[in-house]
């Protein structure tokens, strides 16, 4: 039998000690305290989360193994590593509750995430349903500028030695006088029939936009019978757009005589220029 | 049973003799806790808390002190793994749940 021959040196290590000898139970205890002691303090987490639990084991242990070296009770050095075996148990067990408490954090706020992205990716699809819907009302709009520049051009290439520009004020149309009328008059020639045929069927087909009149002269002759003239030539192209059927209050007609020359008056190529009437087309 | 081994413990020979009073206390306290939530997850531990509990409020009024001492502070570690077990079971418990997605 090996038990009584350790009992015995046991005996007589621990005789210079105290009350009593440390047990075969004792020593059972004591090996399973330091065991699980290590157990638990070599886990990062009980370090971590279960830092006092952990030191009031250690506290036990330490008090088991002094009580076991200087020969202590048995009962004593088996009460701590029985506290020490129980506290390392409940670091262990504590940890694990904080681990499994992050984790519902952690598990939580992925759900939370994964909601918002959720979220995220609906109001992003409803952006681009509400972008797409402007895209093809703005492309409706551009069709409708796209079909007056084209009605416009058309006029331009119907209407002899008419031009016509894009500029801030909206579409400008140009007539030259000798189209319209006889020098010095503003009577309408029967050939600016057709041109006026044509001008008041487009204002027809686009009854928002407004229209104004103008009319200029050249440099040639006094100012005052300049600016009356092209007053006159302008009503008269008033005059017979609304005799056409087209509303008075959409057409604003306005003499500048000499004023606002777009070529020399120097020259009779420039003088035939200036003497114009120009259509302004409102933007709508 | 070796839990229950101190039940048997012959008064320690260097025994205190003052009345373990806040070892009582904390005894009962923590007993009282781990009644709370471990009688399903942690049953043992908690029985154990308890009978030795018990012996430790016998032990007091047999006036057997140190007896007692010893008794209160292991009722108490037991009581505490008790609570701690049940908590940790709850707390995975809860887990698992939250994961399955609820």
């Amino acid at each position: 039998m090996k038990r009584p021959l350790k009992l015995s040196l046991m005996a007589a290590v621990l005789a210079a000690g105290g009350c009593a000898t440390l047990s075969p139970e004792a020593e059972r205890q004591l090996e399973e305290a330091r065991a699980t002691y290590r157990f638990a303090s070599d886990d990062p987490h009980v370090q971590r989360y279960a830092a006092a639990e952990l030191a009031s084991a250690s506290t036990a242990l330490r008090e088991a193994e002094r009580l076991a070296a200087e020969g202590g009770s048995p009962e004593l050095v088996e009460h701590n590593a029985y506290l020490a075996e129980r506290r390392s148990r409940t670091a262990l067990g504590s940890a694990q509750i904080r681990q499994a408490e992050a984790d519902i954090a952690v598990t939580r706020e992925e759900r939370r995430r994964t909601q918002l992205e959720a979220r995220e990716r609906e109001a992003a699809a409803a952006r681009a349903q509400l972008l797409a819907r402007e895209r093809v009302e703005k492309e409706k709009v551009s069709v409708a500028a796209t079909d007056l520049a084209a009605e416009v051009k058309r006029l331009e290439t119907e209407l002899a030695d008419v031009r016509a520009k894009q500029t801030d004020r909206g579409w400008i149309l140009t007539l030259k006088n000798e189209l319209l009328f006889d020098s010095g008059g503003a009577t309408l020639k029967p050939g600016a029939q057709r041109a006026l045929d044509n001008l008041a069927q487009f204002l027809r087909k686009h009854p928002e936009r407004d229209i104004a009149i103008e009319g200029f002269t050249d440099s040639i002759g006094s100012p005052d019978s300049n600016q009356r003239l092209s007053e006159r030539r302008a009503q008269a192209v008033k005059d017979a757009l609304t005799g056409r059927g087209i509303e008075s209050r959409r057409i604003n007609a306005r003499g500048f005589g000499p004023s606002f020359p777009v070529a020399s008056n120097a020259t009779e190529t420039g003088r035939q220029l200036n003497r114009r009437v120009e259509i302004v087309i409102n933007p709508s | 049973m070796k839990r229950l081994a101190l039940f048997f413990l012959p008064l320690a020979a260097c025994a205190t003799t003052e009345p373990p009073v806040s070892e009582m206390a904390a005894a009962r306290q923590m007993v009282a806790q781990a009644r709370a939530i471990a009688a399903q997850d942690a049953a043992q531990d908690l029985a154990t808390a308890q009978s030795k509990l018990a012996h430790a409020e016998a032990a007091m009024q047999r006036e057997q002190y140190e007896h007692a001492r010893l008794l209160a502070q292991q009722a108490e570690a037991d009581a505490k793994l008790a609570w701690t077990n049940a908590e940790k079971l709850q707390a995975q418990r809860a887990l698992r749940e939250e994961r399955s997605g609820r």
